[in-house]
């Protein structure tokens, strides 16, 4: 087998049906089976690009070694890539270097983190199994690349990047075993766990490390359902719950952690019948029927929220002026009453309020929106409340619903209708109108779709335009009746519609009742 | 001969038909897979949704229904702060 490497990716000539790992300036970053990521282009020659992640760093020189797993080096030589000025550096923010992990991210593998950082990954990834089995009451098991890396030599793998432990529920329906996930959940956050929900069978523990970074250790669920065994991420097939429990025990450079019942079994299952065999580029080949399956049982309520994340945290610091529906919606607020700004970002509107001697309870479903937002407020002293609001949860919205009730607050949202799902709309309509209960209106711009071709109205595509006839039988479907609508073009969209909506109260509430009850009666 | 010709006619109406259906049915098949198959993510998407539901319920609802607005206060603040 040879060689050759450029802008493009891998070129390799005779068999290429083996792993082949590629480092640069002597760090490991990726690894390929050419046979299988490939496109053959000749007889015996295939093509493998570089992954989309590496290609914003591939500008530059770098000597590109090329080894199959046992070491035998492929290609070894300087390549200009991209410019080629400079060298090439696969580093993140504080410069620790990154890999493709096995499913295409670019992460910090364990060849590259020191033994101090390594004892607090697994230890943390001990105290997160001690809680979930005492606490939390469930049959966790330590899985994945770790369990991969006990069995073979005790030793956490080279290129792996995180700890992933599961456990098995108790549960078969998958009604029930999401009820259960959401009360795991609440247990880890009791134990004081920073806690990130993936879906509604598996959240992200962050645990905080020495060198800056968080590591994420993935707690998944695993159950059986409809005749097969599931287990997060996709996994899904046959394994039988005595293969699961009870728990046994597998060593990871010294510490004892539990595990399924049969290991090798557990890791068959996962990896197929070469488990043994190290293979730095594995990829799983899940059946997409058990995919399909735990998509619409489990997820579908943040799939813009990574690129969100992404778009706030890459705008962190940057300065922002109020906008200008914010301005005219200030102006008409009477001085004092609290304001709730749904989708808030981070914060240019919600900060704008508080200046203005308004209380403020800021909403954004990202992460780092609400870290902006908070961090924001506190600089400045204003009294701006943030935090996170997915309305695409029916737990947030009626908790949060029933909470902004007791205030009467003046709600407030600008560009986030065209973020949301039709399911999502209903939900903000539905939290509107519980928090305006005891008064208050929701003041809201939207960009809207018009005759003519208009520009997408928000970064990346994330953002949608809606027709204002769509959003006014929705608003009316759920009671609320539209005060003041304006269809007009502004200095930051050429079509964008203001609506103030109130919802009246059909139903009088609980305490009327009693009253006229008690009039009733004398 | 008109008995003999409307029999051609009928064979031929037939022929036409079946070759029809075969062209179609694929297609037809096809749209309805499509189809079942969105139907099928909409009523797995319930799971959620009743979990969630439930979850609400469960958590909120006792205190409610005991009329004890402190506790009420307390439990939808802890429910929530831990979302």
């Amino acid at each position: 087998m040879s060689v050759s490497v450029d802008d493009v990716g891998l070129t390799v000539t005779g068999a290429a049906d083996e792993p082949l790992l590629v480092s640069f300036d002597g760090a490991y970053v990726w690894s390929t089976t050419p046979a299988r990521d490939g496109v053959r282009q000749l007889p015996g020659r295939i093509q493998v690009g570089w992954p989309d992640v590496l290609a914003p760093y591939l500008d530059g020189r770098s000597r590109v070694q090329v080894t199959r797993t046992d070491g035998t080096v492929l290609h070894d030589a300087e390549v200009a890539l991209g410019a080629g000025h400079g060298r090439i550096s696969v580093v993140d923010g504080q410069g620790h270097p990154l890999s493709v992990d096995k499913v295409g991210h670019l992460a910090r593998a364990f060849a590259d983190t020191s033994e101090v950082v390594r004892e607090e990954i697994l230890a943390g990834t001990g105290r997160v199994l001690e809680d979930l089995r005492g606490p939390g009451g469930v049959e966790a098991y330590l899985n994945y690349g770790a369990l991969l890396g006990a069995i073979r030599d005790g030793r956490m793998l080279g290129h792996d990047t995180d700890t992933d432990v599961c456990y098995l529920s108790a549960h078969g329906d998958p009604v029930d075993v999401i009820r259960e996930s959401y009360r795991v959940e609440r247990v880890m956050r009791d134990r004081g766990w920073d806690v990130l929900r993936m879906s509604g069978g598996d959240f992200k523990i962050l645990l905080p490390l020495s060198d800056g970074r968080n590591c994420h250790i993935d707690v998944f669920v695993a159950f059986h359902a409809a005749g097969r065994f599931f287990q997060l991420g996709n996994r899904s097939g046959q394994l039988e719950r005595s293969a699961i429990l009870p728990v046994s025990t597998v060593s990871l450079h010294g510490h004892d952690f539990p595990a399924p019942a049969d290991p090798e079994a557990m890791l068959a299952f996962v990896y197929g019948p070469g488990w043994r065999t190290p293979d730095p580029s594995f990829k799983y080949a899940d059946p997409p029927a058990g995919i399909r399956r735990l998509d619409g049982w489990l997820r579908g309520f943040r799939s813009d929220m990574p690129a969100w994340s992404e778009h706030h945290a890459a705008h962190r610091g940057r300065p922002e002026t109020p906008s200008e529906f914010g301005q005219v919606v200030a102006a008409r607020l009477a001085p004092e009453v609290p304001v709730v700004d749904l989708g808030a970002g981070r914060g240019r509107d919600a900060l704008h309020f508080a200046r203005r001697g308004h209380e403020v309870r800021a909403y954004d479903f990202s992460r780092p929106a609400v870290a902006q937002v908070r961090r924001r407020a506190e600089r400045a002293g204003l009294p701006v409340t943030a935090e996170r609001l997915l309305l695409d949860e029916l737990r947030f919205v009626a908790a949060i619903g029933g909470q902004l009730a007791r205030s009467a607050p003046e709600l407030y949202s600008r560009q986030l209708l065209g973020c949301l799902t039709p399911h999502a709309r209903a939900h903000l309509w539905r939290l509107a109108r519980m928090a305006t209960v005891a008064g208050g209106a929701f003041h809201l711009e939207y960009a809207a779709t018009g005759p003519g071709p208009l520009p997408s109205p928000g970064p990346g595509g994330l953002v949608r335009r809606l027709d204002p006839d769509l959003v006014a039988r929705e608003i009316a479907a759920s009671g609320g009746v539209v005060d003041d609508q304006q269809l007009l073009a502004t200095g930051e969209d050429p079509r964008v519609a203001r609506l103030q909506v109130r919802w009246p109260r059909a139903v009088p509430d609980l305490s009327d009742l009693e009253e006229e009850i008690h009039v009733r009666a004398h | 001969m008109s008995e003999l010709t409307d029999r051609a006619r009928r064979r031929a109406r037939g022929v036409a038909r079946r070759a029809r259906d075969r062209y179609q049915a694929p297609h037809a098949i096809e749209a309805r897979l499509r189809a079942l198959e969105e139907e099928a993510q909409e009523a797995r998407q319930l799971q959620r949704r009743v979990a969630e539901l439930t979850d609400v319920v469960t958590e909120l609802l006792i205190p409610i229904h005991l009329r004890d607005d402190a506790r009420v206060e307390e439990v939808l603040e802890r429910y929530r702060s831990r979302l």
